[in-house]
């Protein structure tokens, strides 16, 4: 089961839910039952991670009601016991109704409003350039210069998110492609390549990403590549202990006794088996890049206008406090909503799929 | 452990040049520079002014003089702020910068492991889900929107705390002891975000630890589970939060340009960003190395704490 690509899990059929099934003693190999009392000092970690000890928790029993054992896949037993989590799901609905609200939003006011709903639209008519209470026509109310804050609060939404993805998946391929190549190649370059993230670790990051932001054209793209650039140093951490893990198991070795080049090891059959831990992590690591672009726009560094993102909404806002308090105040709490079922998400992800981890 | 010591020490310095170099390539790179205007200037006055900052040399030379002037610690005149050196104005930044943080970096600790301990002690009570709610809660809030809340209620609402500035109530030299009114609002918003990992850090590092035979020894040997929480178990639950401070520093660090700007306070943050918009080359390389410096030699403290906390660590 382990040795199988993400691709063909998806194609395992799913069982009818049975209510027996679930309750049903769990049984579970030992190795999984040692890895849920796990010790979380550094030198445990690492002696999982070098005598593969933690091996990523592939199958579990269960008992059906013709009294059979029969396994069931790690995906479908996370996803069994993330539908228990009542925070998570609630966490995962929240999510899922921001995401649309924010990719439908837009559009759908500009149609319902024919275009004066829109994070851009600025009135023509003098007296409406002014910021407005929220009111019916206006539920967020209207910004200094009149532009509706439901259409820039969506909005920004699009590209709060955008970011946190984007950039997400930056850190996750320079992460997972790092990581994995120092796992695999071990020895020598290993430590090398591991010293260097160790150094990497210990510098203010932020202070450069600031510098590099104030210093250049602000972009997107460079805020994407920055933001990526400067979040993947655990998820290279997480990838090289699984691959040390695994790397000396028999399907490897078997790969290897056929030829296979080094490159399709690791891509082939080393990436696939580390995606339980990549994909928690990643999912942590979302919110905390929105988090950052938040606050780098908030310094006036991130999203430029008339484009609006959450952080540069609560900048906006900050400054007319005073008078205006709607203005943080709708963006602040959308944002915060956000992150708060992001975080609620990705802590069930992560005691559903790989209850090993350390609850940061 | 002498030899590690040593050992680190060594490290840092070709760290805090690394990362000079790399605000330096930075600035170098970028387009821009500090004498610009918008009219733009006469050509012979341009040239007047490279020559007399040396811009006319070629880069290594500048690069060369400006590493050697940094390691005698010169950083020479700010470019914006003419009539001060960077010296000056690190000075006189620093100690607002360092008390904020620092205070922000206490709050934190003392309310994280609180709490952490406590929700560990109690799990799965309301103490224990209260708690945890409120760290989510504290780690979904940004600060700048946390900050702005704060100022809302409590300075132009109840009028309690001033809604900005700093003072200082005892002054010391450029330092001294500040005045808590004006400390309180962002202390708390900076150490809001990194109270509540560590509390988290410290409840699961707790809950870890609390199973763990050597604590069911010592209650079984009839401590008092004061004394088994304190003198047992604590020394064991905090290891993650002890390898969490070196990080936190760096993010405390990064969280005080963020709440230095939302309470208008004159610290090391605004300095750094206004060094970064106007170019202003040796003031940006000041702050930066002092920055580095003070990271670095704080995650070396650390490492040295968790070899005395944890005696299973040998260097």
């Amino acid at each position: 089961m382990s040795q199988q690509p993400p691709s063909e899990i998806e194609k395992i059929p799913t069982r009818n839910p049975n209510e027996s099934l679930d309750k049903a003693p769990t049984l579970a190999p030992p190795s999984t039952v040692a890895a849920q009392q796990k010790i979380n000092t550094p030198e445990a970690i690492a002696a999982d991670q070098l005598y593969g000890t933690a091996p990523p928790s592939n199958e579990l029993w269960q008992e059906t009601a013709g009294g059979q054992l029969e396994g069931t896949s790690l995906w479908r037993d996370a996803w069994r016991r993330l539908k228990k989590n009542k925070f998570a799901m609630l966490g995962l609905i929240v999510t899922g109704i921001i995401i649309v609200a924010s990719l439908l939003g837009p559009t759908l006011l500009r149609i319902a409003t024919k275009g004066t709903h829109t994070y851009d639209f600025i009135p023509q008519q003098g007296e409406l350039v002014r910021a407005m209470p929220p009111s019916l026509n206006h539920p967020m109310g209207t910004d200094p210069q009149g532009r509706d804050m439901l259409a820039r609060v969506l909005y920004g939404g699009q590209i709060s998110l955008m970011v946190g993805l984007v950039s997400t998946f930056v850190s996750l391929l320079i992460g997972v492609a790092y990581g994995a190549t120092a796992g695999y190649l071990g020895g020598r370059v290993d430590n090398l390549m591991m010293r260097i993230v160790d150094v990497l670790f210990a510098i203010p990051y932020m202070m450069l990403v600031i510098v590099l932001l104030a210093l250049f054209e602000k972009s997107l793209v460079l805020l994407f590549a920055a933001l990526g650039a400067i979040s993947w140093l655990t998820m290279a951490r997480i990838v090289r202990g699984q691959v040390l893990s695994l790397k000396n198991q028999e399907f490897v070795e078997a790969a290897r006794s056929i030829g296979v080049p080094t490159w399709k090891i690791i891509l082939r059959h080393l990436v696939p088996n580390t995606l339980g831990p990549v994909i928690v992590y990643a999912t942590l690591t979302v919110p905390s890049v929105m988090l950052q672009e938040a606050f780098l726009s908030y310094l006036g560094l991130g999203v430029q206008a008339p484009r609006s993102s959450w952080g540069t909404l609560a900048a906006e806002g900050a400054q007319n406090i005073a008078i205006f308090p709607w203005l943080i105040i709708f963006p602040g709490i959308v944002m915060a909503l956000t992150l708060f079922s992001l975080n609620f998400v990705g802590d069930g992800l992560r005691d559903a799929l790989d209850p090993q981890m350390r609850k940061v | 452990m002498l030899r590690f010591i040593i050992r680190r020490l060594l490290v840092i310095l070709p760290m805090v040049l690394l990362v000079i170099t790399i605000a330096y390539a930075l600035i170098k790179l970028a387009p821009g520079n500090f004498y610009a205007t918008e009219r733009g200037l006469p050509e012979a006055v341009e040239r007047n002014i490279r020559q007399k900052y040396g811009l006319d040399k070629s880069w290594y030379v500048q690069y060369g003089k400006t590493m050697w002037n940094i390691m005698r610690g010169d950083f020479g005149f700010s470019r914006k702020y003419q009539d001060q050196t960077v010296n000056e104005i690190l000075w006189q930044a620093a100690p607002v910068s360092a008390t904020l943080g620092l205070t922000a970096y206490l709050l934190a600790l003392t309310l994280g492991l609180t709490f952490g301990t406590l929700a560990a002690l109690r799990q799965n009570s309301a103490l224990d889900y209260g708690s945890m709610a409120a760290a989510m809660l504290g780690i979904s809030l940004p600060n700048f929107v946390l900050g702005p809340l704060l100022v809302l209620v409590f300075a132009l609402t109840l009028f309690w705390l001033p809604p900005a500035r700093w003072e200082w109530w005892v002054k010391i030299g450029s330092g001294g002891i500040p005045n808590p009114r004006f400390l309180l609002m962002p202390a708390v918003t900076l150490a809001a975000l990194y109270t509540a990992y560590i509390a988290r850090l410290t409840r699961s590092g707790m809950l870890e630890v609390l199973r763990k035979d050597y604590i069911r020894t010592a209650r079984a040997k009839g401590l008092s589970e004061r004394q088994v929480v304190i003198r047992h178990a604590l020394r064991g639950g905090i290891l993650p939060v002890v390898s969490f401070t070196g990080p936190a520093l760096a993010f405390i660090v990064a969280g005080t340009v963020v709440v230095e700007r939302v309470f208008a306070i004159p610290g090391l943050g605004n300095y750094f960003i206004n060094a970064a918009l106007n170019r202003d080359a040796p003031l940006l390389l000041g702050i930066t190395a002092f920055v580095a410096i003070l990271v670095l030699v704080f995650n070396l403290l650390v490492d040295i704490a968790y070899a005395f906390i944890d005696p299973r660590i040998r260097y």
